[in-house]
């Protein structure tokens, strides 16, 4: 009685959905499966698509092909007409179900499996093309039950293929967005002993975009399903540690998907494989103790790197005043310095780390992203160079860099070590990367520790005079040399506040070049002015120059207003989305195809590269006169933040498309495969 | 090297275990001692392991009412293996790991009927109700079988054989993996698959 009832339920549930070609059910109360197809008809010689369409009951689920622990995936077996051909059975990614200590990977709620077939030519319209299919799927919750049915299903030929109900469309939509697709990734994969690691690299992955990630093996054996797999992302690359499982060998080649949940939250599964090798290091792959050795070796190199050498200029000055000075005044300038460089990179290191744990997609050198702080340090190195010029004493705050070695002051010592880190960071960004990558991925403390040896390995040869007062007796005696010592050293800073403004302007345009160069002017005018006060002890001089450097701190905001130049790369032949653009485009009759990116959105790069970048895609665009717009949410554009909200979505990836004529935009799904996007705009016909 | 695990040492362990949120940390492997473990047999009386040396131990997990390891027992494989087993001169040990109130928990005397319905011929069901010995050897499935030498030696673990299905038909077609391992240890030989991907229903562990 129980059984009838529900067959009954399950026939009053596929009322509604009356146009749409599918079996009927097979139903337990576990579960309610049927065969469908996703079309309501179909046409001689073109592929579509059946599934096994599962509607599990909560609690129950049924496998993917590697199952896990236990279980056994669905198996169809389908008996089509003559001439019509079928490829294999399509999983969407699996889940992981853990069950006690056990782990089993598999599918709760509804799941569906797609078949691809081809019609065979020799159909003529008017005809039913029968299929039949008999299958079997394992069903569990606590308990297991082998579960079987037989479907059969009549689809009318027709002389074009007809669309199926929408849900179905979107069911199909659904299905095929959920199975692993290819994806630009590169896998490494290894184990030594019990413990290994697969590593992905490719584009997007950055450690402010991936949420989560892991990595289910193909094959039986080849890892410990129900292992955790502690995840690692460094810029480029994730690394996931693995647990051998019990299998004896390993495949040749170790295949898999990799599900990746990017920082808005949405999950994309990618196939990935790798010939087993050596064992992909997390990080670069540095113990502690080594990372901290690079690191002290990286910081000493970096005192010769183009950046910090105008600093070093300042310190080479306050060394020859030292090298006539006693011992404990050596020791302690030493020490302020050391600490200055020491406490700047814990400082500096810090924002990063926590950027990164409040899911930032900060890089190393991060504060040379904000042209703010760019155009800030290109008038601090021109304020450093006019006071070694002579142009100005020191007095103000400037003087914490640059007067510090005509002071003997502390503090001084404690700044030019301050100054010479900031400016040293883009410089370590290429030579650092494997080291401070190491960082970032042990943890905070351990993080802290290789940015202290970073600094300590810069300071080491001050350090080292502090320390061994002999060596400072080699500097050579003080004299009137070290004036024009200070003079020539002037140049090097100039040279540091040009590239520094090279460097904005690369970064914000002509604007922002226009306002860091007037402010150069005022800060020059600002020290002459202060310089001729401090020759004549008159205020009005000082005033005036601490109000010329009020002016070119008020110039700042400028800066920050420019216009950044476009962040994530913008594929080729898509245009810059505004809502302006979108309205002339639809207002002209084209239709409109809107990509809402950033360049950290792992889900974004992947559907650009996978579906977007197709040569199918852009032929249909070109085809179809469809406009291609672009809106970058790299750096949270408001406007777009709005387009976002509009469309109840938090985050990127967001696709539109806007049919010509039509007034709503389509919503295309957030992981996009080719085939969703050229049914979209194909729909273009349908709507019309 | 033989290895004796005292009552409390087993009992400390089993302590651990209960805060591991996984399996042991330390798996079962080919060539390794087989862990020890003691475990009432459905008479009550303790059985260990150990007290088995000298003989070649087959250890089956199972659970009667799943249906991978009814495929094997109503196709009267399971039995055969196990007379098999009894003629030479190995120990069947099967083992019962379902806690209260799951599938497949059986009493003593339960086991024994369904030894006697089954015309099973197990040397003993052990009854593991406190999933120890399941977590000792990580027993991720009913049917798990596990194969060890007579000096206490791993030789096989994994499936019982190689068609990963609940249908009675395809015990004739699959390669016996099992029977193949213990007569292979049985007389000497080296196990042509040591490890093998074992199928079948989820091991229902006591939580931890």
């Amino acid at each position: 009685m129980l059984r009838l009832l529900m067959l009954l339920a399950g026939l009053v549930a596929l009322a509604p959905a009356a146009r749409a070609v599918e079996s009927a059910a097979v139903t337990s109360p576990r579960s309610t499966v049927t065969l469908i197809a996703d079309r309501a008809a179909i046409a001689p010689g073109e592929p579509f698509r059946l599934a096994l369409r599962q509607r599990l009951a909560p609690g129950w689920h049924t496998y993917w092909t590697n199952p896990g622990d236990a279980g056994q995936p669905p198996e169809v077996t389908l008996a089509l007409p003559d001439g019509a051909s079928a490829g294999a059975m399509r999983f969407p990614a699996p889940e992981r179900i853990p069950f006690g200590p056990l782990v089993n990977f598999g599918y709760e709620g509804e799941p569906v499996f797609t078949i691809p077939v081809t019609a065979p030519a020799h159909l003529s319209p008017g005809e039913t093309f029968t299929v039949t299919a008999a299958a079997n799927w394992l069903v569990c919750e606590r308990i297991c039950i082998p579960e079987e049915g037989a479907f059969r299903l009549e689809i009318p030929v027709e002389a074009a293929p007809r669309a199926t109900a929408p849900d179905i469309t979107a069911l199909f939509t659904a299905a095929e967005a959920a199975e692993p697709r290819h994806a630009p990734f590169t896998a490494r994969l290894g184990f030594a002993g019990a413990r290994g690691a697969i590593e992905i690299a490719g584009p997007g992955i950055a450690p402010g975009a991936v949420r989560d990630a892991f990595f289910f093996p193909a094959e039986w054996g080849v890892v410990e399903n129900a292992a955790a797999q502690p995840l690692t992302v460094r810029d480029g690359a994730l690394t996931l540690a693995l647990q051998r499982g019990p299998a004896e060998a390993l495949p040749a080649r170790v295949e898999g998907v990799v599900a990746i949940t990017d920082a808005a939250g949405v999950r994309g599964a990618y196939l990935v494989g790798a010939a087993p090798g050596a064992v992909p290091q997390a990080g670069g792959g540095l113990p502690l103790r080594q990372a901290m050795l690079f690191a002290a070796l990286g910081g000493l190199i970096l005192n010769l790197m183009p950046c910090v050498f105008p600093i070093l200029a300042m310190k080479a000055v306050s060394l020859a005043r030292l090298s006539g000075a006693a011992r404990g005044a050596v020791r302690a300038h030493a020490a302020s310095y050391t600490a200055g460089v020491v406490l700047s990179f814990l400082a500096l290191g810090g924002a990063l780390v926590a950027l990164r744990a409040a899911g930032g997609a900060a890089g190393w050198g991060f504060q040379f992203t904000s042209p703010v702080f760019v155009g800030a340090m290109a008038w601090l190195m021109l304020a450093v160079g006019l006071n070694l010029s002579g142009v100005f004493a020191v007095g103000g705050p400037v003087s914490a860099g640059g007067g510090l070695a005509a002071r003997g002051g502390h503090a001084g010592s404690f700044f030019t070590g301050a100054l010479a880190v900031l400016v040293a960071t883009p410089c370590t960004a290429p030579f650092m990367a494997a080291a401070i990558g190491a960082a970032l991925a042990m943890g905070p403390v351990e993080a802290m520790a290789v940015f202290a040896a970073l600094g300590l390995g810069m300071a080491l040869p001050y350090a080292l005079l502090g320390l061994v007062p002999a060596l400072a007796r080699l500097l050579p005696k003080p004299g009137a040399w070290m004036e024009w010592l200070k003079q020539g050293l002037a140049f090097p800073m100039y040279a540091a506040a040009a590239w520094l403004v090279w460097v904005l302007s690369e970064q914000s345009g002509p604007p922002a070049v226009l306002a860091v160069l007037l402010g150069g002017v005022l800060i020059g005018f600002g020290a002459w002015a202060i310089g001729a006060a401090q020759a004549s002890g008159g205020r009005v001089g000082r005033i005036a120059g601490l109000a010329a450097v009020a002016g070119a701190l008020a110039l700042l905001p400028m800066l920050a207003a420019a216009p950044p130049a476009a962040r994530a790369a913008v594929d080729a032949g898509s245009e810059a989305w505004s809502e302006a653009r979108v309205a002339a485009l639809r207002a002209e009759g084209r239709p409109v195809f809107v990509n809402l990116t950033a360049a950290w959105c792992i889900t974004c790069k992947v559907n650009e590269r996978m579906a977007l970048a197709t040569e199918g895609v852009r032929r249909a665009f070109a085809e179809r006169n469809v406009a291609y717009l672009t809106g970058d949410w790299t750096q949270g554009d408001p406007a777009i933040t709005a387009l976002l909200r509009a469309h109840q979505r938090e985050g990127v990836p967001l696709y539109l498309f806007y049919p010509a004529g039509g007034a709503v935009p389509l919503v295309l799904p957030q992981i996009l495969t080719e085939g969703i996007v050229l049914q979209a705009i194909a729909s273009q016909g349908d709507a019309s | 090297m033989t290895v004796t695990i005292t009552r409390r040492a087993a009992l400390a362990a089993t302590g651990a275990l209960a805060f591991a949120p996984r399996l042991a940390a330390a798996a079962p492997a080919i060539g390794a001692p087989a862990p020890d473990f003691a475990l009432p047999d459905q008479d009550g009386t303790l059985r260990r392991l150990s007290d088995f040396r000298g003989k070649v131990v087959v250890l089956e997990w199972t659970n009667h009412d799943c249906p991978f390891v009814r495929k094997h027992y109503n196709s009267a494989n399971m039995q055969g293996l196990q007379r098999l087993a009894a003629d030479r001169g190995v120990v069947w040990l099967s083992i019962a790991s379902s806690p209260v109130g799951e599938q497949g928990h059986v009493t003593g005397a339960q086991a024994k009927e369904l030894t006697a319905s089954r015309n099973a011929a197990p040397a003993a069901v052990l009854l593991d109700h406190r999933s120890v010995a399941a977590r000792a050897y990580q027993a991720t499935v009913t049917p798990h079988m596990f194969v060890i030498s007579a000096d206490g030696v791993l030789r096989y673990m994994g499936g019982i054989d190689s068609i990963r299905s609940t249908r009675v038909d395809d015990v004739a077609r699959a390669e016996p993996f099992l029977r193949d391992a213990m007569l292979a240890v049985v007389e000497g030989r080296a196990v042509a698959r040591a490890s093998t991907p074992a199928y079948g229903c989820a091991v229902k562990y006591v939580d931890a």
